[in-house]
């Protein structure tokens, strides 16, 4: 055990002897947060409170020495009455290193497995934990199936469970161990399950790298860099999990010993582990200091002595008080030994070491003039004690006794010269690390305003505008979300306003939310593109023959360095190296791709970002490289990362912390990021990752700073289904694209996965009644806001290597022909154009540009039925998809056709 | 000091946000609450009317607790929560289910607002909440129990007062079902009363309000000009008017309403009773419209003293609402009022009778249309919802009853919120005004943020401008806010 940092934690003074006297600190303020900084999870006074001892660096060994020593100074009499005694209890924070066992191992047969996660330091352990399904798409935890959770269990939300730990005696070296087994099958549908440790006791959490532990059961590499356990091959780290391992030592060599053994007999591609993670704990310190003073009637002077048992080197921190006012003074000489004077406000005192080696003491002789004797502890250079966050009052002689004795109220007429003393000692503090303290500071401020209910002239003015803006800014998001949701159960309140919207925009203007109106994405990467190392490279010599076929726009993969490999788990914005190639390469292809025409889209991942570096509690929530944030710019709703800053406007993304876009200074940081990309690199616009996790204002605020040629976010969430039936209608998920993509003010536009959830049912099922509204409009996005809608059919997430949600098979053409046709940008992804359905996605790209389709054309399904869906657009194309039949009618147009195959056609006017 | 003294802005400012972190420090939240300096007009705000829908769920749950947080972080004092017979008392009489509108109140308590409860002992129809069914059951059969117009048509929202006492409910009478349902809300809502529920309005008519239904949706048009009509038609109605007649001597004045009133379309001057010397100013219209409006203020007594009887031994406050049937106010004979029950013309004060039958009762009254201005009423109505505001609290304040105040239109826009301020920056004005009404509307770009600035500016309606202290300070406070800057200029 050593002992790293040490918080100021309080009990109340245990009385030893002068009872009867009444002292300032039993009625000082009481700041109750203090005392429970760490039993609850995050409430925002917590962790505001417990900014003076954030950031500490590890602790460091004073470096001076104690000397001899010398009580020739101190001066002991017979007359001296003890005329004050008390001890403070003290509690500190100690760390205590221990472990995390994790052990996968296949049970009585072999479906059945068991997970069991241990730990072997003493606490009231609990497992919060969730799993993914099969074919779940994001990160988002899910449920455990009811005969998973083990006795005890209790569910979070919709979407955790939390389990003890019990004690367990299966302990191999004496120590107790506490553990938790999870029984599952390996028939069921669950692909990984995710984990974090919480220990009740302190509220802490426990995270594996910053993030929550996972155990993948499936062979679907989705490495963010969490994952525990090996999954293939004995003792062989394949290709990429050796690059991640690779990765995770550069960031976090010394903390994490991987052990992996008993490795039992593969099954399904799952195979048994163990593995340990290091871990520390803090627990709680009883400490005490002791004071006592004696009154000399001879000298006329009071001896003040301070006994405590705390280790180490112990420095006093004091001044005394000349009057009732709490003002620091330095008092006149003669000082202790080992004395210096600190800034002319206060002096620094080294107690002596007790010959035993355990604590250490020291005496003050005052003179009779001075009412009270203050004082503070100093450890080290970053850890200070002091008495429920003031200073320790000690009351001299007699000349204070009727002072105190009005203790309560005047403790309070004079709370804010109280405050101001303790402010300086942070004032002081703050030598050592200015920034740090300076927010502290204005924490403290804050705090000291909303606690103290002030009254003052003074404290009103100064109201703090901070926080005044963000109470705006909270009861804003508050009106939006309620917003968003009453008026979502009237969705056609907005239908026509839109459709009035739509109809008023004139035919080409471009816009960030359209470009041009007439762009073609095409979705440059998938899920396996990084491999290579030369992506740009490789993409160059491409770039002639996509502007052939007939794009406008490319979608690149996302550029910065990331802890994952495809680059979705950013690290440093402006390390624009990645498996991706490094920047010249990203630039030469950038120049190439603008020579034949095609605009680019950089695709930025805004809503997290993985830290570099762990805070004190070993939670990885600060940034490194040129963004250096800390734990301000986390949002504070994610326990695991312990965040600093707001609640998160949006969903939360479980694996990385997620950044707080209402902080002003993240936001000028991102704008500033933005245009770097864009001036530096050339980037036209945005495909902006993740927006589910943050509000769409924010995204308008980045577009209008950096006005791109386009963007297009991504808001994926479920569709409706009931009883395992996909709802016919979806308004309520696209309305809640809609609502987005009006958050951004239609700066920016979203993709359509209420189409493409429906060409799933419409094109795999032979539903394609499915492809009309109840109103005879397309059913997705493209209905509601076809300028707004990017229609696709597949990505890197929903098929690649990855197949959260493909396409139905063989269809894909069918999905092409439908959304080549219509309305809204459509994107086509990388490994349909370079597959064998290019001549078939080129015929039908060339229909769309011959005829001038735009992101507005006008559509009029014809047929809606069982097998058969048709449609005319702009009355210049008539298409048709499913195997039924169907002809457009040679009426006052004649009609060609213009592209056929496997259940589908389309036709032109000639 | 001086400016401490005088001023409630700097305390409210501080309030604001001191209750505002409060309620994002909930441990806190008790505490701090309670230190709330502010006087001068309570603001609550109406939840939807179905927030509990006719199947019994919580409608749009997650938006309505993010709404009151919403408007718990602006320093709004409490919420408006209608609560619906034909919901609580669906299935069967005396069968309560209060337990959607318990978890409201839970809801409620939690952020640290207030309730004011809406007993609706009438159906709406936009949204559709009925009766119980078991009552229209009985209306199908008996239909007898709604009132019913000139030409026999009954109306179905709500029932005729001339039952009150009939017991045509299964063999009880309406005003024992009101009162039953009553003494069911006040012991299952015991724990809240006089802590988070601090007031209650009974249900009395059509919309709640002291009425007769006198106007009816006949068609889409609003612009309806005409004056309504009496619902003095249905049964027990004729049989208490032939009676009443009898009883004068005139048993030819009880044979029926009168002859020579306008339809619903028609303007109220194209036939006799309402124009200037009509039948309305003779002894027969005055033996009729006093009979008329009698009905109705008995009726109004009947509920309100059982009300205040079941409530008596709880510290709520009880109110019922009058109407604001501005409509041909500036007539000589009212008739919009006078078809709405209200016996109140150019020779005759109607509303006294009404607010001494309040002030009997110790009830408030909640007084809509604060937000309608006569600059914004069709010329040829002849209307004037301000003369009439003034006439009924008038009233009111002259037989010591508190009014409450409502806006009537849900989306009046800024206009109507002038309005607002307008009439409650009055002297003597109203305790309690009411916001219609949270959704989507209310929370809509459009219209919160003119919302939130009314907020603000309600909480300062009693200063002038150079009562304001520290006003310098406040500029170079360089706060982004403009809002506050607009508000101390």
């Amino acid at each position: 055990m050593s002992i790293a940092v040490s918080r100021p934690l309080f009990r109340h003074p245990h009385r030893q002897g002068g009872a009867h006297r009444p002292t300032y600190l039993n009625s000082s303020m009481a700041r109750p947060f203090y005392l429970n900084y760490t039993q609850s999870p995050r409430p925002i006074f917590n962790d505001a409170c417990s900014l003076s001892s954030r950031h500490f660096k590890p602790a460091k060994a004073l470096s001076l020495r104690a000397s001899s020593i010398d009580t020739a100074v101190v001066e002991t009499s017979e007359s001296s009455d003890v005329v004050f005694s008390e001890t403070f209890q003290l509690k500190r924070s100690e760390k205590v290193d221990g472990k995390i066992t994790i052990r996968l191992e296949s049970g009585n047969n072999d479906d059945n497995w068991q997970l069991t996660v241990g730990c072997c330091l003493p606490g009231k352990w609990i497992l919060h934990w969730g799993v993914n399904y099969l074919g779940d798409v994001g990160s988002e935890w899910d449920q455990p199936p009811p005969d998973m959770r083990p006795p005890g269990s209790i569910t979070i939300k919709d979407y955790a469970i939390e389990t003890p730990l019990e004690k367990s005696l299966a302990s191999s070296e004496g120590e107790s161990i506490y553990e938790v087994k999870i029984d599952f099958n390996t028939n069921s549908a669950i692909a990984a399950i995710n984990f974090v440790l919480k220990d009740e006791e302190t509220g802490s959490w426990y995270q594996h790298r910053g993030r929550d532990f996972k155990v993948l059961l499936i062979d679907c590499l989705q490495d963010e860099g969490n994952i525990v356990g090996a999954k293939k091959g004995l003792g062989i780290w394949p290709g990429p999990l050796g690059q991640i391992s690779n990765i995770l030592l550069k960031s976090e060599a010394a903390n994490s010993k991987e052990d992996i053994g008993e490795r039992s007999s593969q099954k399904r591609g799952l195979q048994g582990f163990y593995e340990e993670q290091a871990v520390v704990k803090e627990t709680l310190v009883d400490n005490s200091v002791s004071v006592s003073v004696r009154h000399c009637l001879e000298t006329a002077k009071n001896l003040l002595n301070i006994e405590t048992d705390l280790p180490g080197d112990v420095i006093v921190h004091w001044g005394i008080c000349k009057d009732e006012g709490k003002t620091w003074e330095i008092p006149s000489e003669p000082y202790p030994p080992e004395t210096s004077m600190f800034k002319d406000k206060a002096l620094r005192t080294r107690l002596q070491r007790k010959n035993g080696g355990h604590g250490s003491s020291g005496s003050f002789i005052l003179d009779e003039g001075s009412v009270a004797f203050v004082f503070v502890l100093k450890l080290n250079e970053n850890t200070w004690l002091n008495c429920h966050g003031n200073d320790f009052y000690i009351p001299l002689s007699n000349i204070s006794v009727p002072a105190i004795q009005s203790g309560q109220t005047h403790s309070e007429d004079e709370g804010q010269n109280n405050e101001s003393s303790s402010l300086l000692i942070s004032g002081n503090a703050s030598e050592e690390n200015q920034e740090v303290s300076a927010y502290t500071d204005e924490i403290i401020d804050e705090i000291r305003n909303l606690v103290t209910d002030i009254s003052s002239e003074k404290s009103r003015k100064t109201k703090n505008t901070k926080a005044r803006e963000s109470i705006l800014q909270e009861i804003e998001k508050l009106a939006a979300e309620a917003y968003s949701i009453f008026r979502s159960s009237i969705p056609t309140f907005i239908e026509t306003d839109l459709i009035k919207e739509v109809a008023l925009e004139p035919p080409v203007k471009i816009t960030s939310g359209t470009g041009s109106g007439f762009e073609i994405l095409c979705q440059g990467f998938n899920w396996e593109s990084h491999k290579s190392g030369k992506w740009y490279i490789d993409l160059r010599e491409k770039a002639s023959k996509l502007a052939s076929l007939g794009f406008t726009v490319i979608w690149l993969p996302p550029p910065t360095d990331s802890v994952s490999p495809e680059g979705y788990m950013p690290t440093d914005l402006y390390n624009l190296n990645s498996r991706y190639g490094n920047i010249d390469e990203l630039k030469i292809l950038v120049k190439e791709l603008h020579k034949v025409g095609i605009r680019i889209l950089g695709d930025v991942v805004l809503n997290h970002r993985c830290a570099q570096y762990k805070n004190q509690n070993g939670i990885w929530n600060i940034f490194g490289g040129r963004l250096n944030w800390d734990d301000r710019a986390v949002v504070a709703d994610d326990p695991h990362f312990q965040g600093r800053g707001n609640k998160s406007s949006g969903d939360n993304f479980h694996a990385a912390p997620n950044i707080d876009h209402s902080q002003e200074f993240v936001r000028k940081d991102i704008k500033e990021w933005l245009h770097w990309l864009r001036e530096e690199i050339g980037y036209d616009g945005w495909r902006l990752d993740f927006v589910r996790g943050f509000w769409g204002g924010y995204v308008k605020d980045y577009l209008e700073a950096t006005e791109p040629y386009f963007a297009v976010g991504e808001y994926w969430d479920s569709l409706s289904y009931t009883y395992g039936e996909m709802d016919h209608n979806q308004d309520a998920h696209r309305q809640r694209i809609i609502d987005w993509i009006n958050a951004t003010n239609g700066t920016a536009g979203a993709f359509d996965v209420t189409t493409k959830g429906i060409l799933h049912s419409a094109l795999g099922r032979c539903e394609y009644w499915r492809l009309s509204d109840g109103k005879g409009k397309p059913p997705g996005v493209v209905g509601w806001w076809p300028s707004r809608a990017v229609t696709f059919i597949e990505n890197h997430d929903t098929g690649s290597t990855q197949g959260h949600w493909r396409f139905p098979g063989g269809k894909e053409i069918q999905g092409y022909a439908y959304i080549l046709t219509h309305p809204g940008t459509p994107s086509v992804f990388y490994d349909h154009i370079f597959s064998e359905y290019q001549s078939e996605i080129s015929t039908l790209l060339s229909i769309r540009t011959r005829n001038k389709i735009n992101c507005r054309s006008t559509v009029k399904i014809v047929k809606a039925e069982r097998d058969v869906y048709a449609a005319m657009i702009d009355e210049k194309v008539a298409m048709k998809i499913g195997p039924g039949h169907y002809e457009p009618s040679n009426g006052s147009r004649n009609w060609s056709l213009a592209a056929e195959g496997r259940d589908y056609k389309v036709w032109e006017t000639s | 000091m001086i400016w401490h003294a005088k001023s409630s802005s700097g305390v409210t400012l501080k309030a604001f946000n001191v209750r505002a972190e409060a309620a994002l420090i909930s441990e806190k939240a008790s505490k701090i609450t309670t230190t709330r300096p502010i006087d001068g007009v309570k603001l609550y705000v109406g939840l939807p009317l179905d927030t509990v829908s006719d199947s019994g769920t919580i409608n749009n749950a997650r938006a309505i607790a993010v709404g009151l947080k919403a408007l718990k972080l602006l320093g709004v004092d409490g919420v408006e929560l209608p609560v619906w017979w034909g919901i609580v008392e669906k299935q069967a009489m005396g069968k309560y289910d209060w337990t959607c509108y318990l978890a409201l109140a839970e809801m409620v308590r939690k952020m640290g607002l207030k309730l004011h409860i809406s007993l609706c002992f009438h159906a709406s129809n936009e949204p559709k909440i009925r009766l119980p069914e078991w009552v229209s059951h009985i209306g199908e059969s008996r239909p007898d129990i709604y009132f019913a117009d000139r030409s026999g048509q009954p109306y179905k929202d709500c029932l005729s007062l001339a039952v009150d006492d009939l017991p045509v409910l299964d063999g009880k009478t309406p005003i024992e079902a009101y009162t039953g349902f009553c003494e069911s809300f006040k012991s299952s809502f015991s724990a809240f009363m006089g802590s988070t529920i601090t007031g209650i309005s009974i249900g009395l008519g059509p919309d709640g309000e002291l009425r007769y239904p006198s106007q009816r949706q006949t068609t889409k048009d609003s612009n309806q000009l005409g004056a309504g009509e009496f619902q003095c038609y249905d049964k027990n109605m004729l049989s208490n008017l032939k009676q009443h007649a009898e009883a004068l001597g005139n048993p030819l004045w009880g044979l029926g309403g009168p002859h020579d009133t306008p339809g619903y379309d028609q303007s109220p001057v194209s036939n006799g009773f309402f124009v200037d010397g009509g039948s309305w100013e003779n002894p027969y219209g005055d033996f009729f419209l006093s009979w008329y409006s009698s009905q109705l203020v008995s009726h109004g007594d009947r509920i309100l003293s059982r009300a205040a009887e079941t409530f008596k031994d709880v510290s709520v406050s009880l109110s019922g609402k009058v109407p604001l049937t501005y409509s041909w106010y500036r007539t000589r004979s009212h008739p919009s009022e006078l078809t709405a029950g209200v016996y109140n013309t150019v020779n005759r004060d109607g509303y006294e009778a009404i607010a001494e039958t309040f002030s009997r009762n110790s009830c408030n009254i909640i007084l809509p249309g604060m937000d309608l201005s006569d600059d914004h009423q069709p010329n040829e109505s002849r209307s004037s919802p301000e003369l009439l505001l003034a006439q009924i609290t008038a009233s009111c304040r002259k037989h010591g009853v508190e009014v409450s105040g409502q806006n009537s239109l849900v989306s009046g826009g800024p206009k109507a919120i002038e309005q607002i301020k307008k009439n409650l920056s009055d002297e003597n004005a109203v305790e309690l005004f009411t916001y219609q009404r949270m959704g989507a509307y209310f929370f809509s770009p459009d219209h919160f943020p003119s919302f939130t600035q009314f907020v603000r500016n309600l909480k300062q309606l009693n200063l002038h401008s150079d009562d304001l202290p520290l006003k310098d300070d406040e500029t170079a406070d360089s706060l982004p806010d403009m809002n506050l800057h607009k508000q101390v200029a």
